[in-house]
């Protein structure tokens, strides 16, 4: 029944705008001709610095990102500067080329008929959710007959879908206008109490499977925190997936690098298998 | 492929081993999956084949994570020879191929006896051009390092694969060691059609702040440009050692990389971690090689085989 998966590309993106939007957190925009879609969920490897005769080599490796949204031709990522390969990304200026291979990986299954969608996202986890969150939001309002502008009726409606998002202080968080401009219901903590409520995002979480019901859980942030989601999920019966992140040296199945360990024995692949799993099939203790 | 250049004339397949290659850009082991990962991104046939990862007579699983580390201009790698195994990879693997894509299968095992085994398997399996024998996989504690390393081992692993196969065979050796043109004349006398070299540089990672080695398996295999030159260095020495066609391999990111490679001696050339940044590379790599060519009047590409000028005495 899924459709098939958008083909997935190699090019030479031009880089239309990267802006910081406060403090480490930035949002790229790429021109990508011929840019086949994606599901949400899917990431793109980027190389900054990388094209040319003499290509740069230090650092290495491509970085693994989640596609935000796309429009087109065009492809906006959102990240955070937090080391060398993303401090290079954040100094590529409109203009310049980064190499993109993508849309890699499996998306997200949507909820089935009657599940609410607890969507959590913590940091830049928040990425790997807007394009799920938009999808389901927009479903909900066309499922139940409204017309596909947020409105204060159509808020109403989409809150089928939950949006909770996580960070440790308000700079931190990411994404957030974006979320609440096509009518989601979304709910913020901080650790520090400095945007929403004070708090994990997992107590969000928590309060919201506490309402009861058939939910689906998607979670995508720090290790620790969809640890937490799976157990709060499996606590509740809810259904879970959590979007995992991994060092990986291709994305595509051939490194063998992004291994993590399976309930099912033996190892999954973070890009070939994943990026998406379920909460139940991964042997979270095994995780570095 | 603007066809600037005119590639057209110029002559660029070569002869590795008995194999004949449309150009010499191969895909090394353990890089390239067993082909079908990469096709989206390139037309196989663009190419002058594919070694595929290396292959066991089980199915294998390998190392718990972190199996990977990044390191300047290059990357560590503990990964442990994972694979589907040589059944499944003759069954499942190989017919999914599109045709025309020459195929160089890559052998691993632990046991001497075992390696001629799946060397067996191998052989009469149609599309398989060619055997590799990597007896140089620098972090597996059971094989691997040990046959790489002690001429005597190396000696009766070539001797049994070689009984094992009428396919043409390729020793692909160890850089860890003191003097390889030593291992190089060991795999030649037992009757390797060629070599290939080099295997990543063992090496080691650690997170300081943790005060932990990086990987589950504390050492593993450096490869990248930051390995290029000692491989550079390693295939110009065996070049003039033996003359078994040795296929060279190490860092190569560019067209110039791998005629440089040609240059110092090399037959062909196998790009490995580049194609983990770049699924399309080894295919532009094959383009710029035939530019080169044609702008250095080489009429074939295989007259550029050691054409390295060496200062006079």
């Amino acid at each position: 029944m899924p459709a098939p998966l958008p083909k997935p590309l190699r090019i030479d993106a031009e880089v239309a705008d990267n802006a910081c939007e406060g403090g480490a957190n930035h949002r790229l925009r790429l021109g990508v001709p011929g840019w086949p879609g994606f599901e949400p969920g899917q990431f793109v490897m980027l190389s900054p610095g990388a094209i040319g005769a003499a290509p740069r080599t230090d650092p290495l490796l491509p970085r693994p990102m989640a596609v935000y949204r796309a429009s087109g031709d065009e492809v906006e990522i959102l990240y955070k500067r937090s080391g060398r390969g993303t401090a290079l990304l954040a100094e590529a200026r409109p203009g310049e080329r980064v190499r993109l291979v993508g849309p890699l990986g499996r998306p997200f299954a949507p909820p089935l008929p009657g599940e609410r969608a607890l969507l959590v996202g913590g940091g830049t986890g928040v990425a790997s959710l807007y394009e799920l969150a938009r999808r389901l939001a927009s479903g909900a309002r066309h499922a139940s007959g409204a017309r596909s502008e947020p409105q204060a009726s159509g808020a109403h409606r989409a809150g089928e879908v939950s949006i909770l998002l996580g960070a440790r202080t308000a700079s931190d968080l990411m994404g957030r206008a974006d979320f609440v401009a096509f009518g989601a219901r979304v709910r913020v903590a901080t650790e520090d109490g400095s945007a929403g409520e004070r708090g994990l995002v997992t107590d969000l979480l928590e309060a919201e499977l506490a309402r009861g019901g058939p939910a689906r859980v998607y979670a995508c942030g720090p290790t620790p925190m969809m640890r937490r989601c799976a157990d709060l999920a499996a606590a509740r019966g809810a259904a879970a997936c959590a979007s995992l992140e991994n060092h990986m040296a291709c994305g595509f199945g051939v490194c063998l690098g992004c291994a993590v360990p399976v309930r099912s024995g033996g190892f999954a692949l973070v890009c070939r298998d994943g990026p998406v799993f379920a909460t139940g099939d991964v042997v979270w203790e095994g995780l570095p | 492929m603007s066809g600037a250049a005119a590639p057209a004339a110029v002559d660029t397949r070569v002869d590795l081993a008995g194999i004949a290659l449309r150009n010499p850009v191969l895909t090394a082991s353990g890089t390239f999956g067993y082909g079908l990962e990469l096709a989206p991104f390139l037309d196989l046939r663009r190419i002058g084949g594919l070694v595929t990862k290396s292959l066991t007579l089980l199915p294998r699983s390998g190392n718990p994570p972190p199996r990977i580390a990044e390191a300047p201009s290059g990357m560590l790698n503990a990964i442990s020879l994972e694979n589907v195994g040589v059944e499944a990879f003759v069954a499942e693997k190989l017919p999914a191929l599109p045709d025309g894509v020459t195929v160089i299968a890559s052998v691993f095992e632990t046991e001497v006896e075992r390696y001629a085994e799946v060397c067996k398997r191998l052989t009469g399996v149609a599309r398989i051009a060619g055997l590799e024998i990597n007896a140089s996989c620098p972090h597996v504690k059971s094989g691997g390092i040990e046959f790489g390393q002690d001429p005597k081992l190396l000696g009766s692993l070539v001797r049994a694969a070689r009984r094992a196969t009428t396919l043409p065979l390729l020793v692909k050796l160890s850089p860890n060691v003191t003097h390889v043109e030593e291992m190089a004349r060991v795999c030649e006398g037992e009757g390797a059609d060629g070599l290939t070299l080099i295997n990543s540089v063992q090496a080691l990672e650690v997170d300081v702040e943790r005060r932990r080695p990086v990987l589950s398996n504390v050492l593993g295999g450096l490869s990248g440009p930051a390995i290029r030159p000692i491989a550079l260095r390693m295939v110009w020495q065996t070049s003039r050692a033996v003359r078994i066609p040795i296929c060279g391999v190490g860092g190569i990111a560019t067209a110039e990389d791998a005629v440089k490679f040609l240059l110092c001696g090399a037959t062909a050339v196998q790009v490995g971690t580049q194609n983990y940044l770049d699924p399309a590379v080894a295919g532009a790599i094959a383009d710029g090689i035939t530019a080169y060519a044609a702008r250095h009047a080489f009429p074939r590409v295989r007259d550029l085989i050691g054409a390295l000028e060496l200062p006079a005495p």
